[in-house]
């Protein structure tokens, strides 16, 4: 198969309420970050895929918003709601379609303007689940649990890895959230859904970025060094939150395996230099570790223990501080995307880890993971 | 008790407060008598939405009382038996007041025949029996073949479908050479995939099931020639079953204008229209937009434009849908105009209404000549809102 590559990124710094921009100002500003960060300008871009959700957006056909400033006008532009990494996995194929060689993908998203407990609300069944009242936190309350009953994972394992993130974010000026805390800081935050403290959960965001996805006819032909994309797999599991085995994430490790085996990655845990995953809640680094088997199972907690996950451990992950330190949804997986390949440029700044050349961006859709996105970034074709 | 058509007089009677619609006895407040031959009475308490069904010996007291025989009774009331038709000819009588008898046809939903289960071998039967009545000679001009069917399992069976000179014949043996043999390890799983409960393709793929022959015959000429099979149990579903939820959704929202449309809305309040202009092209965008859509550069430069201005276009609303802001129905006809404001020109139009009693004066300019001259009209109390123009009217 043609490879692709990314070769420009932008994003926007993370706020709480970015009350003076609106969605175009936000675009506006990640777009030409990414432009000039690729050396391209909105010419050289043949087609456009936004990312947004119209419930969050409160607009229908939300991507229209973004239109003028994404640079869409007369172009062939697609939206994608979800997660940004959903975008980018459709930009990559409009970049290997042969219809368009370069696709410059967008997600933004304004947390501020919207009650977002209503709207991960509304992903539920609107006839039974939904009247329950459960939304994304009680649900991934419930999965939170279920995960520590089976690996036996600590409150305090959990904890961790909001200290790390917090922390791992005070070397990311885009983050929103750098904060240096203790594990007693977040065991005394207050709860919000057992076993969720305050501080396992990511905050309210306001944000945008955009990302360049190049052929790998052109991908060379402008400034920026390309960073490869050698595996990618979308896998979604049951719709039905009761129909899962919420301790377990099957769509992700099939996900998972379906990408080491595109990129031909035979031993992950050997092959994966390093890691962005979808943090929304602390728990969720720990079992998305072992799911995708880049840990043996229920260890991350031990692992975390020992500093593997740190910014200088053996695996590090979340190095940008990660979703707890700023979660603008459906912007978050091309953050992800552009925090990985930062760090196999060699760009990331205060946060950039050593020996970047494979790592690993994860997004995801749905109530704890319904379904996930793995892409594998490498320095080399 | 005599059924008719497998139902009883008293299963409808059983079955009232069941099938019984609350919305559909607001305005009825009232006693009904049912007097049914050889089969005893009944009386019918209607009141505050609800209602009682008891049998009794007196039907006094009755506003309305219905008699016919239980055989009229049950097709009345099943679809079985005209009711026009039945009350012309004397077969039902009501005495008492009549008309209020009548709203008693609302107060139930439709008494449904409950069906007995069908075996994977009524269904191939019942398949099977119907495969010559659904057949639609009309597509099978010139066509000579044959469909061999061979289900296997405890109910399975050969069966063979003839279509020659456009008439279709079915026998139950597999005779001659086909021009396609479907062939199913199990008939149920062939009356499953009938039923449209599995698909084809995954029966195939598990081996389960086999087509020899002109396989194209049977996949896309076979759903030409015939109908679709009906299931004669499909109808289960109960119309009290079929419910409709009514929930709104509320989702809160608050939206950032941004400095641009900042501007222009506190523009607004000050009596001000404020167009910004691209640096590049020189087009006036109105309201203004953070970016110039064509030249895809910031706009940033502000203009203020009009305020008075000539009509473009003008569309008359008959039918108004709520105001989205306050949900209150708008008065119609209303109309709605595309004004180019002083200082605008080529598409740089602004949006809004005209003064209700002047939209027979309006003369449209399209994009051809000039229209009527029109001025906005400024609410007393302004909130840099773009209600702060009431409405646009005739500038005299």
């Amino acid at each position: 198969m043609d490879r692709t590559a990314v070769i420009g990124v932008g994003m926007t710094k993370i706020e709480k309420n970015k009350v003076r921009e609106t969605f175009a100002d936000m675009m506006w500003e990640a777009v030409n970050k990414a432009l000039d960060d690729a050396g391209m300008t909105i010419d050289d871009i043949d087609n456009v895929v936004t990312t947004s959700s119209d419930f969050w957006d409160g607009r229908t056909i939300s991507c229209m918003a973004v239109g003028d400033a994404s640079g869409a006008a007369h172009k062939n532009v697609s939206c994608v709601e979800g997660d940004g990494a959903y975008g980018a996995f459709y930009g990559m194929t409009r970049s290997l379609s042969g219809s368009y060689k370069t696709t410059l993908v967008t997600g933004h998203s304004k947390g501020s303007q919207s009650v977002s407990s209503l709207i991960t609300n509304s992903a539920f069944d609107p006839i039974y689940e939904r009247g329950l009242g459960m939304d994304m936190i009680t649900a991934c309350a419930m999965q939170a649990s279920s995960y520590m009953h089976r690996t036996k994972a600590t409150p305090e394992q959990l904890a961790m890895v909001s200290v790390k993130n917090h922390g791992n974010a005070l070397k990311n000026p885009l983050a929103q959230l750098p904060m240096k805390i203790t594990v007693r800081d977040v065991l005394e935050s207050e709860m919000i859904a057992d076993p969720l403290h305050k501080l396992d959960c990511s905050p309210i965001s306001d944000g945008c970025a955009a990302v360049i996805i190049a052929h790998e006819s052109v991908a060379a032909k402008f400034k920026q060094k390309p960073v490869w994309i050698k595996g990618v797999s979308i896998c979604a599991d049951s719709f039905f939150f009761g129909d899962r085995d919420l301790s377990r994430a099957r769509s992700l490790t099939e996900a998972a395996r379906k990408a080491y085996a595109m990129a031909g990655i035979k031993d992950p845990k050997k092959e994966i230099d390093f890691v962005e995953l979808y943090d929304a809640f602390t728990y969720q680094e720990l079992m998305w570790l072992e799911e995708m088997g880049l840990v043996d199972d229920a260890m991350a907690g031990k692992l975390l223990e020992k500093g593997e996950f740190d910014m200088d451990g053996r695996l590090p992950v979340n190095a940008s501080g990660g979703l707890l330190s700023g979660h603008p949804v459906i912007a978050a997986g091309l953050y992800s995307m552009a925090a990985v390949v930062r760090q196999i440029r060699g760009d990331a700044g205060g946060f950039q880890v050593k020996n970047a050349k494979t790592g690993l961006v994860h997004g995801l859709n749905g109530l704890g993971g319904q379904s996930h996105c793995v892409f594998i970034l490498d320095k080399d074709k | 008790m005599a059924e008719y058509w497998g139902i009883k007089v008293e299963d409808i009677f059983n079955s009232m407060q069941e099938r019984f619609r609350p919305e559909g006895a607001k305005d009825v407040n009232a006693v009904f008598g049912y007097d049914i031959k050889d089969e005893g009475k009944w009386k019918l308490t209607v009141k505050n939405n609800s209602m009682v069904i008891e049998k009794t010996d007196s039907l006094s007291g009755c506003i309305a009382t219905m008699a016919a025989d239980g055989e009229t009774f049950v097709g009345v009331n099943t679809g079985k038996v005209d009711a026009t038709n039945a009350f012309m000819s004397g077969k039902f009588k009501v005495e008492g007041d009549m008309v209020l008898f009548g709203k008693t046809g609302r107060l139930f939903r439709k008494f449904v025949i409950a069906k007995k289960k069908m075996t994977v071998k009524d269904y191939l039967a019942d398949m099977f029996a119907t495969v010559a009545p659904r057949f639609k000679a009309g597509e099978a001009e010139g066509l000579d073949a044959s469909f061999a069917f061979d289900l296997g399992g405890p109910d399975g069976g050969k069966w063979t479908v003839f279509i020659k000179d456009k008439t279709c014949t079915v026998t139950t043996t597999i005779e001659g050479k086909p021009t396609v043999t479907l062939e199913f390890n199990d008939a149920k799983d062939y009356v499953d995939f009938i039923l449209g409960k599995i698909d084809a393709h995954s029966i195939l793929a598990a081996g389960k099931a086999a087509a020899k022959g002109d396989i194209n015959m049977m996949a896309s000429k076979w759903p030409i020639l015939f109908e679709k099979y009906k299931d004669p149990m499909a109808g289960d579903v109960t119309e009290q079953e079929l419910l409709v939820l009514k929930k709104t959704i509320s989702l809160n929202q608050n939206f950032s204008t941004g400095p641009i449309m900042g501007k222009f809305l506190k523009g607004l309040k000050d009596k001000k229209i404020y167009a910004n202009q691209c640096p590049q092209c020189g087009r006036l965008q109105l309201p203004p937009r953070e970016v110039c859509a064509e030249c895809r550069v910031r706009a940033g430069d502000f203009v203020e434009v009009g305020p008075k201005g000539e009509i473009r276009y003008m569309d008359v609303v008959y039918y108004a849908m709520p105001d989205p802001l306050t949900g209150v129905a708008r008065e119609t006809p209303y109309g709605s105009i595309f004004i180019l404001l002083d200082g605008c020109q080529g598409n740089e139009t602004l949006t809004h209404f005209i003064r209700k009693d002047q939209i027979e004066k309006i003369q449209m300019g399209w994009n051809e000549k000039k229209g009527t001259r029109v001025r906005p009209v400024w609410e007393e109390n302004r909130i840099a809102d773009i209600w702060d123009i009431k409405y646009f009217e005739i500038d005299e």
